[in-house]
């Protein structure tokens, strides 16, 4: 299920406008995560699971991918390591959001490959602040 | 064990059976013996007369042939013409018999010469002497014996006279040859001995044996020559001889055959030893025989029996190993088996008697050493029959004085009817109270009652475990400290962890949202619409945060037992209604299917009603597309079972056993959006198994809806009657109620609504009753305990509900006895005024 809009066609000569895939399975935090980074700089396309994540990631190629770690169909870690995996989403960089909150967790994400990891509750503007750093990473 | 001897043993059985047989052998020989011996001599006396008889015939036909010889010899006339001239020539021949086979014929002068002869003439007068010349000049003669002077023979005469008296022709026939002339023409292959002898003179004239010296001697003995028939006699030598015997036709002559009584007994001897040896080889036959059947039989049967009778050890099988007959093997081995079987049971009784005593050791112990107050009593005379060691410490009477009591002399007068009519018809197991007992110090202690019909000796008695009450909510009370200190100190780590997992996992989400939308709507200017969608997810997410505080914190209450369930008599019928008003018309249509006049059930209403109201919530929720709910129940097995049926998305099979577990949600596009806690179904399975019921889930599988079912015990009939009914939706006053009633000296029961109240009324002596009800209010019960009950019965109100006159002029109208408002003594004055009406106020020692 996607919600929000989706452009699968980039305009010719223009620079690229960049993809961000949201998957939570919590409806609320969807809108949370969307509302907290909405700007006409990215496109953003939401997953309400990993199963539908990795589907929307493959299609779209997304420069970063905000993912849920518990989620129903594959879990965050499993699509995160599919990402990893996959040299044609080399440049895609992925934020961890989790409810698990202890180190062995954290380290588990960062192992797999994870560019960032926020527990929640987080801020969303420090969510902002990881988003914009992880698009202007080189 | 005395062994009685009912008869010979199987050696003495063979050892009789060996002598017989050889007694028998024995006589068989006899007989064989005695019977051919018999034979045998008959035989050869037979053969001996009719040898006799040939013999006799013999001489008879000679000595007749001579005679004719004789007279034709001295007719012709050349013999006269001989005898009357002397020296005349002349010359005669005798001709030999077979018998008579020598002798010699002359032709004799009246002097007695010799005139002429077949042999040389002899010269001179030589038969002048004899005897019978003188006869046979005239005529015939025969005779024997005679010694023949002319061959010193003795011989036989036959003579015949010459015409006109001038001589005799006279044939003289030696004997001596004749005895062995006999044997050799007749005797045969026995060879009797020959005897020829007269009877008249007793002389022998012949003999086959020996002729020389017998012929012409006389026998001593005449028994020999006139014996009749065949006879067994010692022959003229000594040997003893078979004889016949047969007299010769024209003379005194007789001739005797002897058969040698040895030899012609020899073949019956024979014969005799030959069946001796025929008999003893079967008696030998019959001798191994025996043997071997007393060694395959007789041998194993005796130690067999000696195996039984414990003087050999072993098995028996062993003791008829190898030389038992078959059938002793086989009575050895079933022997065997049934002597296994025997000490198995043995064993097994002893075991169990062994137990029986220990058992029966240790419930004494218990009885004697238990902490609380016991008896038995006889439920006929009510007089004690035994007490332990508390009874007589909690009572103050000595067991002597208990044991010359009855258990009316421990009740008040005024509860004893009751009482009686209670022992009347309690049931197997009761257990009731508070009921007052008096010590022997002439104070009261409220007791819980447990009692058990049982069998006592002679006796049917009851037998009573008596719980000071005060006493034993201390003992509880202490017991539950310790018990949680116990628990807590265990389960504070784990319950530490689950509660940090639980916090990070299920908390975590909604509070991500109400800080994440109240930082933006902090942080950032947004607009009203915006602002509003904010705001009512901050909403939701706060009250779905505050649910699942609520039921955590609700299932760790009744997880840890902390739940204070008040079970009591309740109708589930008005419970289900009651959750089916509550979840409203909105969703799936629900529809009731219950049964007629179900009976009461023994539940804390509350948290039933929690459980049927989660049920029917699921039910709801699950059934996105309506499809009718069907709310049941039925008795299955002596428990209430109540279900809750819906069309709705089901249960995967995986699913199903995992459904009632904690933050348990089935996944699966379809329920994503369903909201809830993870937490109603763990929270129904516990209160259910609290109340000792079963709850379950049945689904064909997702997509083709659910049915959820828990059970619940019935109501017992003993927990229906009391003195006072208590309608009462407020446990907590309900409790103060009763707690007061008992302090009064009354019992009492409580119905948590009236529904559960209509079903008791009929029991009870009074009524205290709250307006304020869910489901039938307090004034319509009213009405219906005036219309069964009648008037007669004491109704007290307390109620929270500020009366306008008309109302309390209707109740008064309605026969109420008083209205209390609640406040902090209304439970007390209730309790004090019902008393006054239904009995004698108890003072209660402190």
């Amino acid at each position: 299920m996607t919600s929000g809009w989706v452009n699968g066609h980039t305009p010719t000569g223009l620079p690229a406008v960049q993809t961000v895939v949201i998957a939570d399975d919590e409806p609320s935090m969807r809108l949370l995560v969307h509302a907290t980074i909405d700007s006409d700089d990215y496109i953003v396309v939401e997953a309400g699971d990993g199963t539908q994540a990795w589907a929307v990631i493959q299609k779209h190629k997304p420069s970063l991918v905000l993912l849920d770690v518990q989620m129903p169909g594959k879990s965050g870690l499993e699509v995160l390591r599919l990402v990893k995996a996959d040299p044609s989403l080399a440049a895609t960089k992925v934020i961890l959001l989790t409810a698990k909150a202890q180190e062995s967790d954290i380290e588990t994400g960062l192992i797999a490959g994870a560019d960032f990891y926020l527990t929640k509750p987080f801020s969303p503007l420090d969510l902002l602040t990881r988003v914009e750093e992880a698009l202007q990473l080189p | 064990m005395t062994l009685r001897r009912r008869g010979w043993s199987l050696r003495q059985y063979m050892a009789g059976f060996m002598g017989v047989l050889l007694v028998v052998a024995a006589l068989a020989e006899l007989a064989v013996h005695s019977l051919t011996e018999q034979d045998a001599r008959q035989a050869a006396q037979a053969d001996a007369t009719f040898a006799a008889r040939v013999a006799a015939n013999e001489i008879e036909n000679e000595l007749n042939a001579f005679r004719e010889t004789t007279d034709e010899q001295a007719a012709n006339p050349q013999a006269a013409v001989v005898a009357s001239t002397p020296n005349a020539s002349c010359g005669i021949t005798l001709a030999g018999g077979i018998a008579f086979s020598s002798g010699h014929l002359d032709i004799v002068t009246p002097d007695g010469s010799v005139v002429c002869s077949s042999r040389p003439r002899p010269i001179g007068p030589v038969y002048a002497r004899a005897a019978w010349l003188p006869i046979a000049l005239h005529s015939r003669v025969t005779t024997a014996p005679f010694l023949d002077p002319a061959t010193d023979q003795i011989s036989a005469v036959v003579a015949s006279p010459i015409a006109g008296g001038i001589g005799a022709l006279v044939t003289i026939l030696a004997l001596a040859p004749v005895g062995p002339n006999l044997a050799a023409i007749v005797g045969g292959a026995r060879q009797p001995e020959f005897l020829v002898a007269t009877t008249d003179t007793n002389t022998v004239l012949a003999r086959s044996l020996q002729p020389m010296r017998w012929v012409g001697t006389r026998l001593a003995d005449t028994s020999l020559t006139r014996s009749a028939g065949p006879f067994e006699r010692p022959d003229v030598d000594g040997t003893a001889r078979l004889y016949g015997r047969w007299g010769v036709g024209s003379t005194t002559w007789v001739v005797l055959a002897g058969a040698d009584r040895t030899a012609a007994l020899a073949s019956a001897d024979q014969f005799a030893s030959r069946s001796l040896a025929i008999i003893l080889a079967g008696v030998a036959v019959m001798l191994v025989t025996a043997f071997v059947v007393f060694r395959r039989i007789a041998e194993p049967v005796r130690r067999l029996s000696q195996v039984m009778r414990g003087a050999s050890s072993g098995a028996a099988v062993n003791a008829v190993a190898g030389t038992g007959a078959a059938e002793v093997a086989d009575l050895a081995e079933d022997f065997d088996k049934l002597m296994e079987s025997v000490k198995r049971e043995l064993a097994e009784r002893l075991t169990s008697e062994q137990k029986a005593m220990v058992s029966e050791r240790n419930y004494r112990m218990l009885f004697e050493s238990h902490p609380q107050p016991m008896w038995l009593y006889d439920i006929d005379t009510l007089a004690f029959l035994k007490v332990n060691d508390a009874a007589v410490d909690e009572y103050g009477y000595s067991r002597e004085e208990f044991l010359g009591m009855t258990i009316k002399d421990i009740r008040p007068p005024q509860d004893v009817p009751k009482f009686l009519e209670l022992i009347a018809n309690s049931p197997t197991f009761d257990r009731s109270g508070p009921w007052p007992h008096i010590l022997k110090d002439g104070s009261t202690i409220q007791v819980l009652i447990t009692s058990h019909a049982i069998r006592f000796g002679e006796h049917d008695a009851r037998f009573v475990l008596a719980e000071n009450l005060t006493e034993s909510r201390r003992l509880e009370l202490e017991l539950s400290q310790s018990k949680a200190r116990a628990e807590s100190n265990a389960e504070l780590g784990r319950a530490k962890d689950e509660m940090m997992s639980i916090v990070s996992h299920e908390m975590r989400t909604p509070l991500a949202s109400i800080v994440g939308f109240t930082e933006l709507l902090v942080t950032r200017d947004v607009t009203a619409r915006l602002r509003k969608q904010y705001l009512e997810v901050m909403l939701q997410e706060g009250l779905r945060l505050t649910a699942l505080i609520t039921d955590f914190l609700d299932l760790r209450i009744i997880e840890r037992g902390h739940q204070t369930m008040r079970f009591a008599p309740a109708d589930m019928g008005a419970l289900i209604k009651r959750s089916v008003d509550l979840a409203g018309e909105a969703g799936a249509p629900i529809e009731l299917r219950l049964p007629e006049n179900l009976p009461l059930v023994r539940v804390d209403s509350d948290s039933i009603f929690r459980v049927l109201t989660n049920l029917l919530s699921n039910s709801r929720k699950y059934s996105p597309d309506g499809g009718a709910i069907v709310v049941g129940a039925e008795v299955v097995d002596g428990m209430l079972e109540v279900s809750v049926q819906d069309h709705g998305l089901g249960v995967p099979a995986d699913a199903l056993t995992q459904i009632f577990e904690k933050f348990y949600r089935v996944e699966g596009a379809d329920r994503r959006s369903i909201k809830g806690t993870g937490l109603g179904l763990a929270i129904s399975k516990k209160i259910v198994e609290v109340h000792g019921g079963k709850i379950g889930v049945r689904s064909e599988g997702a997509g083709k809806g659910s049915l959820f079912y828990f059970t619940v015990p019935l109501a017992q009939a003993q927990a229906q009657i009391g003195d006072v009914l208590v309608v009462e939706d407020d446990a907590g006053f309900a409790q103060l109620l009763e707690a007061e009633l008992t302090g009064n000296g009354l019992s009492s029961i409580w119905a948590a609504d009236a529904e559960t109240a209509e079903h008791l009324m009929a029991n009870v002596r009074a009524v205290v009753l709250d307006l304020l009800l869910p489901g039938l209010s307090g004034e319509i019960f009213l009405e219906k305990v005036r219309k069964q009950r009648g008037p007669g019965i004491p109704v007290v109100i307390v109620t929270s509900k500020n009366l306008d006159s008309a109302a309390g002029l209707a109740l008064q109208k309605a026969g109420v006895m008083a209205v209390l408002l609640k406040g902090s003594d209304t439970a007390a004055t209730a309790a004090r005024v019902l008393a006054k009406t239904l009995g004698p106020v108890l003072v209660v020692a402190s």
